[in-house]
Order: structure tokens, then sequence, then C-alpha cells
């Protein structure tokens, strides 16, 4: 491989670890967000079907008596 | 507090219909912006050589660079982290017109919209600045208005996180949401225009060519697709969450 | 039917409450005063080594900016304690009054009382670090950033302080708030200041610009805060 070739191709190397750590890290980035957001939503999912149970005793509760 | 019927936002709405196919797109297109990035646009010169060498059929005078391969994400994110930025100045007029909670949820989904993509555009700008400059930080324009569009993004929700009072916080939060908005060009046109003596201004930006310029298009329409996407979701969350919080309280009483 | 009051008797009666309130007390004035004189010291104690070696004109403009800007984050983080603690606030808030006025009034309180403290730091500063050479007779020149400044970090600190005197924590809110938002302001304040101190030929280049810009951002910034203070002050 002659001299200007490598020269052409010089600073590709070098910068190689930077592109992708750019990269990687937006994707991670993102990614653990959506994951945030996901969990989050389960979450409250689970709490409204705690809440609709709770819900259901106590409408169960009050028609008991009467 | 105005009686008309106001059209507030709601999850579920027709956004929440496009959302799968959007956030499919997006995916989509942020991926061909990618592989186009690397495999189609040519790349850019750097350095003169000391004499052009033909490789394979092409003429090449110049380094070619690698590094500037970031450019094709940075810029798109850069752009969307600002039109993120517009709307939650639009719904922080929403909410001090209307004095309805509903907006004032939508502009803190945006505003951590804004955060993500700030960030997004931080640590693609750095990086590329610590390989090119050899600096992890220096004062350039661009660089200190983003960190400070960063700062006063933080201190919005350190701000949220100190107010009990919703509708207080909601008031502030619009406030500062729209001060945001107008100090972030300001700050920008400020450090740009004030000459500099201490480091040179590095211009390495000619026009785009249109290779590059196809690349950054397709890339910032998937990303403004995946910044929707993920907008909606998180708003249907956060509604979600409010929904859960009032029925709590109905079910105390 | 009794005439209401103009809005400039309004705007009069509001700002001579506070400065009155301020001759009665000192309480601003000393503490501000106090504080910049200690900052000073710290100074002191930063460059002890380096300050007969290192050319500090060049860095004056910085040094005292940073001098203002703590000094004023004290000033304004106080200036509406005394309305909080008594509950004036609501008192003000109960007269059928332009919100706005109730702003310009209390920034135009800042503004005078953030000048009275510059008044005093600036030549206390000019005393203790930049004797060691002739001035540069561009020096003067430093009371037009110096003002441009004040004016504009007093507007947006009095809308800031409206904010954070509701907010738990808020000396530190008022901070983190205050100082990414004047930054703009700063950096050009900063960079007519060092021009005028250093005062070599090409000063102007760095003088003129800045200050139009400072000058744009304060009008930009008080007009919003003006529009914006009705919101917040009755949130």
């Amino acid at each position: 491989m002659n001299a200007i070739l490598v020269d052409i191709y010089s600073t590709v190397a070098p910068s190689a670890p930077f592109i992708i750590a750019a990269y990687a890290i937006v994707w991670l980035a993102l990614l653990i967000y959506v994951i945030i957001t996901v969990n989050g939503l389960k979450k409250t999912e689970a709490q409204v079907a705690l809440l609709e149970e709770a819900l259901a005793a106590k409408t169960a509760k009050d028609n008991a008596p009467a | 507090m105005s009686n008309k019927k106001v059209k507030a936002p709601e999850a579920g709405q027709w956004p929440d219909k496009v959302l799968i196919p959007a956030l499919i797109a997006g995916a989509a297109l942020t991926t061909i912006g990618f592989l186009m990035a690397f495999l189609w646009a040519a790349p850019v010169n750097g350095a003169q050589l000391s004499e052009p060498v033909l490789v394979g059929d092409v003429m090449v005078t110049h380094q070619q660079l690698l590094s500037q391969k970031i450019f094709y994400f940075h810029m798109p994110v850069a752009i969307v982290s600002f039109v993120a930025l517009v709307f939650v100045a639009y719904y922080a007029i929403r909410f001090l017109s209307t004095r309805n909670q509903r907006f004032d949820t939508c502009g803190r989904v945006a505003m951590e919209i804004t955060l993500l993509f700030v960030i997004f555009t931080m640590v693609t700008g750095d990086l590329w600045t610590r390989f090119e400059w050899g600096v992890w930080w220096t004062w350039d324009p661009r660089l200190t208005t983003y960190l400070i569009l960063m700062l006063i993004v933080i201190a919005y929700f350190v701000m949220r996180g100190a107010v009990d009072d919703p509708e207080r916080r909601a008031t502030y939060s619009a406030v500062i949401g729209i001060i945001a908005f107008i100090d972030a060009p300001i700050c920008m046109m400020i450090t740009r225009l004030i000459p500099s003596s201490i480091h040179p201004v590095v211009l390495r930006e000619g026009g785009m060519t249109p290779d590059m310029a196809a690349t950054v298009f397709i890339v910032m329409a998937g990303m403004l697709l995946v910044a929707f996407g993920l907008y909606r979701l998180r708003f249907r969350q956060a509604r979600l969450a409010e929904r859960v919080e009032a029925l709590k309280e109905q079910l105390e009483d | 039917m009794v005439q209401p009051p103009s809005t400039f008797a309004q705007y009069r009666v509001l700002l001579a409450k506070d400065l009155r309130q301020e001759f009665r007390t000192r309480e601003m004035l000393t503490s501000m005063g106090i504080y910049a004189l200690l900052v000073i010291i710290v100074y002191g104690a930063a460059l002890a080594l380096i300050a007969r070696d290192v050319d500090i004109v060049t860095m004056g403009g910085g040094l005292l900016w940073a001098l203002i800007v703590f000094t004023s984050l004290l000033g304004l983080g106080r200036s509406f304690a005394h309305e909080k603690e008594q509950g004036c606030m609501e008192g003000i808030l109960l007269v059928p009054l332009d919100r706005s006025v109730v702003f310009l009034a209390k920034a135009t309180a800042n503004i005078l009382f953030m000048l009275a403290v510059e008044i005093i730091a600036v030549p206390l500063f000019y005393f203790f670090f930049m004797t060691g050479q002739p001035a540069a007779a561009t020096l003067p020149a430093i009371v037009a950033p110096l003002i441009v400044g004040t004016i504009g970090m007093a507007g947006i600190g009095t809308m800031l302080s409206t904010i954070t005197m509701n907010t738990r924590a808020k000396d530190v809110m008022l901070a983190v708030l205050f100082i990414p938002l004047i930054y703009p302001l700063l950096y050009a304040c900063v960079t007519a200041t060092t021009a005028a101190i250093t005062g070599n030929e090409f000063w102007m280049d760095f003088y003129i610009m800045p200050l139009v810009l400072a000058c744009g951002y304060d009008v930009v910034m008080l007009l919003v805060c003006w529009v914006l203070y009705d919101f917040v002050v009755s949130a």
C-alpha cells in the first residue's frame, strides 16, 4: 500500500471509536428512554387494575347491607 | 377560568392511531439514513494531499474524513430538539390562555423530549469536537448555546419538583418554557456575533452536496417521527398516571 | 366617584414603598455590600500567588461581572422576602392595579439597589486589583455595559424571584434559573467591559457590538417578563 493511500485514510481509524461511541450513545439513550416510558406505562396500568379491583370491592360492600 | 369548551389533547385521539406506523417509519427512515450516511454519501474532504491519486476511477485530492459522519445524525437531532422546544412554547401559550392542566402535561412531556434530543446533540457534537479539535470542551458558540439550553431545561424540571400546587406549577412551567424558547436563539446569536479573540473560529462547513442533503433530510424525517412517537407514548403514560391519581382521590372520599 | 390614581402614580407609590423600607432597615444594601467585599477578599486569596505575575487587567472584566452576578443573586433572592414574610403581596394584589406596574416598580427598585452596590463595589475592585498599572483611557466606558447589564439582570431576576418565592429551596432555585437565562447578557457585558478595561486600539470592535446585543437582550427579555408577569404573580 503506497504512502498516499495511507494518508488519504489516515484519519479514518483514529476517528472510528468516536463515531461508534456517538452513534452507540444516542441509540442507548433512546433505548433507555423507551424502556423507562414503557416500564412506567406498565406500572400505571397495574395500578389501574388494582384500582378497579378496589372499586369493585367497595361497590360490593356498599351494596351488600342494603 | 374560561367556560368555553377547549379541545384538549387526550390519549387515544387521532395521533395515537398513526403512532405505530409513525414509529415504524421513523425506525426505518433512521436506519436507511444511517446506512446512507456510511455507504452512500460521499466522504468529506479533509486536508489536501501532497499529490492527487487515483482510487478506483476517482481522482482524490484530499484526505477522506470519517468523523464527519457524525454530522448526519447531529444536525437532525439538533433541529428536532428545537422543534420540540417550539411545541413547549406553543403548549405554554395554550395553557396560559386556557388554564387547562392538560396543556401543562403536554408541555412537560414536550420538554422531556427536548431534553432527550438536546442530550443527543451534546453527545454527538462533543465527540466530534473531541476528535476534530482535540479537546473535550471548547466555548464554541453552538456548544455553549446547547449547554445553556440543557441547563435551562434541567432547571425547568428542578423547578417543577420544588412547587407543590399543580396550578402554580403549571403556570411557572409555562412561563419558564416561553422564556427558554426565547432565550435559546438569543444565546446563539450573541455568542456567535460577538467576535472572540481567544480561539479561532473553525469553519469547515461549505454548502451541502445533494447526497449529503438527502441523507440529512431522511434522517431528519425519521428523527421527527421518532420524536413524535416518543412524545405520544410518554403522553399516554402521563395521562394514565393522572387518571390513576384522580381515581385514587375519588376512592378515598 | 373617586378617580383611580394614574398608572404612574401607582408605580411611584410602589417604588417609594420599597425605597422607604430600604432606607429604614438598610438590610439589602448592607448585606449586598458586605457580600461584595467578601467576594473581593476571596478573589484576593484566589489570586494571591499570581497577582504580581499575571496581567490581571485582562481578567478584570470577567472577575468584576462574577462579583456582580453573585451579589445581585443575593439581593434578588431577598427582594420579595418582606412581601412574603409579612403577607404584603396579598395586600398589593388586592388593589385593582395592573400587575405589570408591580413588576416595573420592583424591577426599578432592584436596579437602584444593584447600581448602588456597584457604585461601591466597582471602585473597591479597582482599588484592590487594578491599580498596579495605569488605567486605560477608555476605562470610563465600562459604565454603559454595567448599566445595561444591571437593567437586564434586575428585570429577569425580579421575574424569577417572584417564581422562586413560592418554591422550596428558593435561593438555590433562583440561581439555577437565573444564571443560565442571563448567560447571553453576561457574555455580552463581560466582552464589552473587558474591551473598555484593556482599551487597546481595536477596543471599539469588542465594545459596540456586544453592547448593542446586550441592549437587544434587555428589550426582548423585559418585554417578555412584563407580559408574563401577570400570570406569575397571580398564580
